[in-house]
């Protein structure tokens, strides 16, 4: 379960103080699927970002399968990280020094799989998102489409418990989007991981079992 | 931190090393043409001070003398592990007389055949020839010989300060050093034509390269009877020593100058280099890599580029400094009334394992310290933080 209670985030900027998160409140279930949807600035990011331990909220508990994630030292969340979350970014943000295959195995690696098992899991998800073949490429040999899907193989890799994927087919066409959709989804019920993903698709949010409306950092959930 | 995971890091550095090449190349080459540069000076400075004291020993003195020696002592007691030769001469302090001119002097008995293999004031000869051995011959300087109306072939009288002694000899060449006290006050002749007049002599000893005088006088004064007086070229010639440290000094600040500057420069480039990869930072962090991991990937970047910069550095600088020690630097032009440069104005760069480790320990420390800032920006720095300033 995951469970979000009373998150605060202010961030100080040149136009002045803005309120990202007030007081968000909400609940997940193990395995479910939740959609974060609200405007460009509504705190989407921000509420994924807390939630994955990227940032810290200046106040309120975020339990994560039992775990209070900002009760952790620095270094038991890098752990709590690298081996229960999994994270799409809008733009992919694959390493840009590294080939397809050595971001995949990445995490992998990170947490101390072995090298056989490594190539073996890395050949699966490479098959699953449809890119065998491609493991020497190198990220800006990619296609938009083609880095988001090893933007999810990447963050599935390791099965962590929780995938956050902020925004993952804004920067794609409805196709290209839909399939990625499509097999994110696949693999996380296959894996049984719960998935937290931002959009502003409502075609994502039929596909999930809770939606989240974030207004100006306020939210209200819909089951 | 296990085998594995360094292994893991130390390659993941490498390999964004070697796939964002030209950063690379253009920062290595910063570090190369720093190390190779100083290697060179500072090998440049080496034969400088080299050069210095080839020519104050080798023109007559060696790097020992021995004084007053009893004739009891052969040259060959002194003929020790690391001494090149051991010259045996015997001097008079007296004046030269020609028709009626005199001109006080100190003569000095040599054997001219060793004399030639060991010493270079026979190079200075402006006329005529050093003497030869059972020869009634003298090697004059050129204001002794205009003081006494002498030219070659002339046959002079010298009278010892004591009056025992009364020598003729004939001029065989002339001679000028550029260094007062040898051109005012010495003459040399073969041993022979005044050694039974002598009970004591003195040694110049010749060392092989790169042997400490101080030691070879060490043994002496083991191995010898007691009292008898050795002094090193150190003793002999303050002033070159003082100058050779002068050299030293302005060498070395010479350097931590250029490497100042050099440094600046290179710690610069490494900040703009780090941080044009907090994106890859940024998205590390997201992944749950830890600060220490991060700042050991960063600090492996650095080790291994400047590793690699300063191995290519080293070569380079050698290589300049074995082609250039071939035939040496030939700045007679210079240093031609220079009393160091007497002999010779050519300098022979020489590497030492200072002007070796230095410039690449340096570049090393630079780096590395230039490196801290960025490592600590990035560790202490949330991911969320890191990827919304890139």
């Amino acid at each position: 379960m995951i469970q979000l209670v009373g998150l605060h985030k202010t961030f100080r900027s040149g136009r002045g103080f803005v309120n990202a998160l007030k007081d968000v409140s909400f609940v997940m279930e193990k395995g479910s699927t939740t959609t974060v949807v609200g405007k460009s600035g509504s705190g989407k990011s921000t509420l994924l970002n807390c939630i994955g331990g990227l940032e810290r909220p200046d106040k309120g508990s975020i339990t994560c399968f039992g775990r209070n994630i900002l009760a952790l030292s620095t270094k038991a969340l890098s752990e709590f990280q690298r081996q229960c979350v999994g994270f799409i970014f809008q733009h992919g943000n694959l390493l840009s020094y590294l080939s397809v295959f050595e971001n995949i195995a990445f995490p992998l690696t990170l947490n101390g799989i072995a090298a056989n098992q490594r190539t073996e899991r890395v050949k699966v998800l490479l098959e699953k998102i449809g890119l065998s073949g491609a493991e020497k490429a190198m990220p800006h040999e990619l296609s938009g489409g083609e880095i988001q899907r090893v933007s999810a193989a990447r963050a599935l890799a390791h099965s962590p418990r929780m995938l956050l994927a902020d925004e993952p087919t804004a920067s794609l066409d409805s196709e290209t989007g839909k399939n990625l959709v499509d097999l994110m989804f696949g693999i996380v019920k296959e894996q049984g991981c719960t998935m937290i993903i931002s959009t502003h698709d409502p075609e994502i949010c039929d596909l999930a079992d809770m939606t989240f409306y974030l207004k100006d950092g306020e939210g209200i959930a819909e089951v | 931190m296990t085998l594995y995971y360094l292994t893991f890091w130390i390659r993941t550095a490498a390999l964004f090393l070697f796939r964002s090449g030209r950063s690379t190349a253009a920062l290595s080459l910063m570090v190369i043409a720093a190390v190779a540069t100083l290697i060179f000076l500072s090998a440049l400075a080496m034969g400088v001070n080299d050069t210095m004291i080839r020519n104050s020993v080798g023109l007559y003195s060696g790097h020992i003398s021995g004084f007053a020696l009893p004739s009891s002592i052969a040259p060959e007691a002194l003929q020790v592990n690391g001494t090149a030769s051991v010259l045996k001469r015997i001097v008079l302090t007296g004046a030269f007389v020609h028709q009626n001119r005199i001109q006080s002097a100190n003569l000095i008995g040599v054997d001219p055949s060793a004399e030639v293999k060991s010493t270079a004031i026979w190079k200075k000869t402006v006329d005529g020839r050093y003497p030869q051995n059972n020869e009634n011959e003298v090697f004059l300087s050129q204001t002794l010989a205009e003081g006494l109306a002498v030219q070659l072939g002339s046959t002079l009288t010298f009278r010892s300060e004591l009056g025992d002694t009364l020598t003729e000899l004939t001029v065989s060449g002339i001679y000028k050093t550029g260094i007062d006290v040898f051109d005012r006050e010495l003459a040399f002749c073969p041993i022979q034509a005044i050694s039974p007049k002598a009970d004591t002599w003195f040694a110049a000893v010749f060392l092989k390269e790169g042997r400490d005088p101080d030691a070879v006088i060490a043994r002496y004064r083991r191995t010898l009877p007691a009292g008898l007086d050795f002094k090193s070229w150190k003793e002999m010639m303050p002033d070159l020593v003082q100058l050779i440290d002068l050299n030293y000094l302005s060498m070395s600040m010479v350097m931590v100058l250029v490497f100042g500057v050099v440094s600046v420069g290179i710690g610069c480039a490494f900040v703009i280099f780090i941080l044009k990869n907090l994106r890859e930072y940024g998205i590390m962090k997201a992944m749950g890599v830890t600060s220490r991991e991060m700042a050991l990937l960063i600090l492996s970047e650095v080790l291994l580029m400047n590793l690699a910069a300063c191995a290519i550095g080293v070569f380079a600088g050698v290589s300049a400094v074995s082609l250039v020690s071939q035939n040496g630097i030939d700045l007679s032009e210079f240093t031609s009334y220079n009393r160091y440069f007497t002999v010779s104005g050519i300098i022979f760069p020489r590497l030492t394992f200072f002007s070796l480790a230095l410039p690449p320990a340096l570049a090393i420390f630079f780096s590395m310290v230039s490196a801290i800032w960025p490592a600590v920006l990035v560790a202490r720095k949330r991911a969320a933080e890191i990827l919304r300033i890139v």
